[in-house]
């Protein structure tokens, strides 16, 4: 402990600057990567890449171009490294490319931008790969539809190492916490061994088509996000600012839209579940059973939400409109 | 008076919750107020700033991401070169009339020729390109280095942005200093004076408010405070009270601060500052915020709402273990008595 310490003042008297363990990730050696690139170990094991993480830099990035575009989708590149089962993204970019879901895979129309932007990026000592790309599905949540499969099997074939990322902007506001997933896909005709369910969520009805015939295809990675020394004492910092925004916002102001959707959505979700009901015979119980109970979870889901934000106008009501009155 | 500057680097946007953000306007006010001495010792050498008392002609909002992105920048040269060096980049933004939001920002391409840093202007008209077909609406608003106070080095790179944009921003942001309660980030923008009979090009220093959205607030607590979430328990409740509880508790302190300034000016320690104590009182009489029939009417009506959808939740819950039970008596009564076929009774 007094080693520690004198160590400390003997640092800051002399205004040493050691590299803190942390930031060794932000080295990049050109030799390893091409090393690892070379000798392709995600060719043997189709489940190779387990974890991915996301620099604070990136994921900022991301959240705020997802937001940007509003309800259209957009897409942009990730770039990073790679180390043992994990893929590490530093940085991201957005692509000149919005639109729906049909026109997201237009990467041929991206691919001139996005070498011109890595190529500027090397010239200032920026000297990692692209090793995927993100898109946004605003107000659906995170998973791969069947385009988004079939562009990142392709990215696979081509590109690796490659790793897919969505952001949903619209449920990262609404819950308050940032809603991301990160996929990779099976190579074609690949059963996955153990099909564990995957987390449940929210999925609108005319999304859930498109989501339940392709979510055996891919599997989602840890993820998990890392910050550097000088990130972490400005983030420190940037709360003691910051601190007026968490009261000043209203999350139920701010999300009417997409409450109001969701509960269109929860009610025709009622209405087929009731309509198998109806049916209720033997061989249609089991998945009748089931949509009401996805019915109930979506609706628990929302209405936590909502009183959470209530809770939150409650705490700030009590807080600046009561002062004084009690007396 | 004239030190206000100096230290101010004012509070989020003021529209957002104004009672919170006048007292932390306050609060930084009456902070400044008590270090005066110390600001004027600060007082740069040399001649590349303005003379104290000179306003800034701006204002200026900024985004956090900008702030992470200078930071990602520095670390990133430091862990390559394994030491630290001024890194440079481009800020770019929007501009209406005096009002200047920074968005974004990218790196810059230097050239060393002699002592001289120069910006490669090949780079940054690339660059511009790039930005414009992603980002149509931004505009190139000044450029950011690290350092501790501007040199006479800064003047020069400032001039050469110049040709770019004609009163560019100069960010300055100190990545080795040790203080946590400001953000060690100061913004300057250039005028022209009349030094010994020469122009000189000198640096003003302005104020600054952080500028934010909702998804970057969600993402910047979440980098924030993630090392501190995953210990510990999961509630999403717990989640969202400590949220709320850390940010009211950073408002006591500031009020505390702000009654302390009052308190000590009642004793005499501390010199008055009217301004100050316009504001704290301007503020205290504020309070309550809103009291208006129309927001009684209009937050009933929201709590209202949020029952009925609790109430519409705890039904659905409640059908939906209804049918549970339904199907599991149903199963249970059939394997009992599967000769009397009652099974239709109970739907």
């Amino acid at each position: 402990m007094d080693v520690d310490a004198a160590q400390k003042t003997w640092e800051l008297e002399n205004n040493i600057q050691t590299l803190p363990s942390c930031d060794e990730i932000f080295r990049y050696d050109a030799e390893q990567q091409r090393q690892i690139i070379d000798a392709k170990p995600w060719e043997k094991d189709p489940h190779f890449f387990k974890d991915i993480k996301i620099s604070a830099l990136a994921l900022l990035k991301i959240v705020m171009h997802a937001r940007s575009g509003g309800t259209l989708e957009v897409m942009g590149l990730m770039l990073g490294k790679v180390e043992d089962n994990t893929m590490i993204v530093m940085d991201a970019f957005a692509l000149p490319v919005e639109g729906t879901e049909t026109r997201v895979n237009a990467q041929a129309q991206a691919y001139e931008y996005m070498t011109a932007y890595m190529e500027a990026a090397k010239e200032v000592g920026r000297m990692e790969h692209a090793v995927g790309w993100y898109h946004s599905h605003p107000g659906y949540g995170c998973w791969l539809s069947g385009i988004d499969v079939s562009t990142q099997m392709l990215n696979q074939t081509y590109q690796e190492p490659f790793v897919a990322i969505v952001v949903d902007p619209v449920r990262t506001v609404s819950a308050g916490k940032v809603c991301l997933g990160a996929f990779r896909t099976y190579p074609k005709g690949y059963k996955p061994p153990n099909e564990e369910p995957s987390e449940y969520q929210t999925i609108p009805l005319n999304k859930i088509e498109d989501f339940g015939v392709h979510c055996k295809q891919y599997y989602p990675l840890e993820i998990s996000y890392f910050k550097s020394a000088l990130d972490r004492k400005l983030l420190d910092s940037l709360w003691n600012k910051y601190w007026v925004n968490t009261l000043g916002s209203s999350g139920l102001l701010t999300n009417t839209e997409y409450t109001t959707g969701q509960i269109m959505d929860l009610s025709e979700k009622l209405e087929q579940s009731e309509n198998f009901l109806g049916r209720g015979t033997d061989v249609n119980e089991k998945r009748s059973e089931d949509k009401l109970s996805k019915a109930t979870r979506d609706c628990s889901r929302s209405t936590i939400e909502l009183i959470h934000g209530l809770m939150a106008q409650i705490v700030k009501d009590k807080l600046f409109n009561k002062v004084g009155l009690g007396k | 008076m004239e030190q206000m500057e100096v230290d101010v680097d004012m509070t989020a946007k003021p529209s957002t919750s104004s009672s919170a953000a006048a007292a932390a306007a306050a609060a930084t006010a009456a902070a400044a107020g008590s270090n005066i001495p110390e600001a004027q010792l600060q007082q740069p050498k040399g001649n590349v700033m303005a003379a104290e008392g000179t306003t800034g002609s701006v204002t200026i909002s900024l985004h956090p991401l900008v702030i992470m992105n200078i930071s990602e920048h520095w670390t990133r040269f430091r862990a390559q070169h394994g030491e630290p060096r001024q890194v440079y980049g481009a800020l770019i933004g929007k501009q209406k009339g005096r009002n200047i939001e920074i968005m974004n920002s990218f790196e810059l391409k230097t050239d060393v020729i002699g002592d001289e840093t120069i910006i490669n202007k090949d780079y940054y008209n690339k660059k511009e390109q790039q930005y414009k077909q992603v980002f149509s609406d931004l505009d190139f608003i000044g450029w950011y280095t690290t350092g501790e106070n501007p040199t006479a080095d800064d003047i020069k790179i400032q001039k050469q942005i110049a040709a770019i944009n004609e009163c560019p921003i100069m960010l300055q942001l100190h990545p080795l200093s040790r203080s946590v309660d400001q953000l060690p980030l100061k913004l300057y923008e250039s005028l022209i004076d009349l030094v010994d009979g020469e122009a000189t090009m000198l640096f003003v220093p302005l104020t600054y408010t952080l500028a934010t959205e909702e998804a970057e607030r969600i993402g910047v607590d979440h980098v924030a405070r993630m090392t501190s979430n995953e210990s510990g328990e999961k509630s999403v409740v717990a989640e969202h009270l400590v949220a709320q509880d850390s940010a009211i508790k950073m408002l006591n302190t500031r009020i505390k601060i702000v009654l302390q300034y009052i308190k000590d000016v009642e004793a005499g320690k501390l010199k008055a500052n009217q301004e100050i104590l316009r504001e704290a009182y301007a503020l205290c009489h504020r309070l309550p915020v809103m009291q208006v029939p129309a927001f009684q009417e209009e937050f009933y009506t929201q709590c209202n709402d949020v029952g009925l959808i609790s109430y519409l939740g705890t039904l659905t819950k409640g059908c939906n273990d209804m049918h549970h039970f339904v199907n599991k008596f149903n199963m249970l009564y059939d394997r009992q008595g599967s000769s009397r076929r009652m099974r239709g009774l109970y739907y």
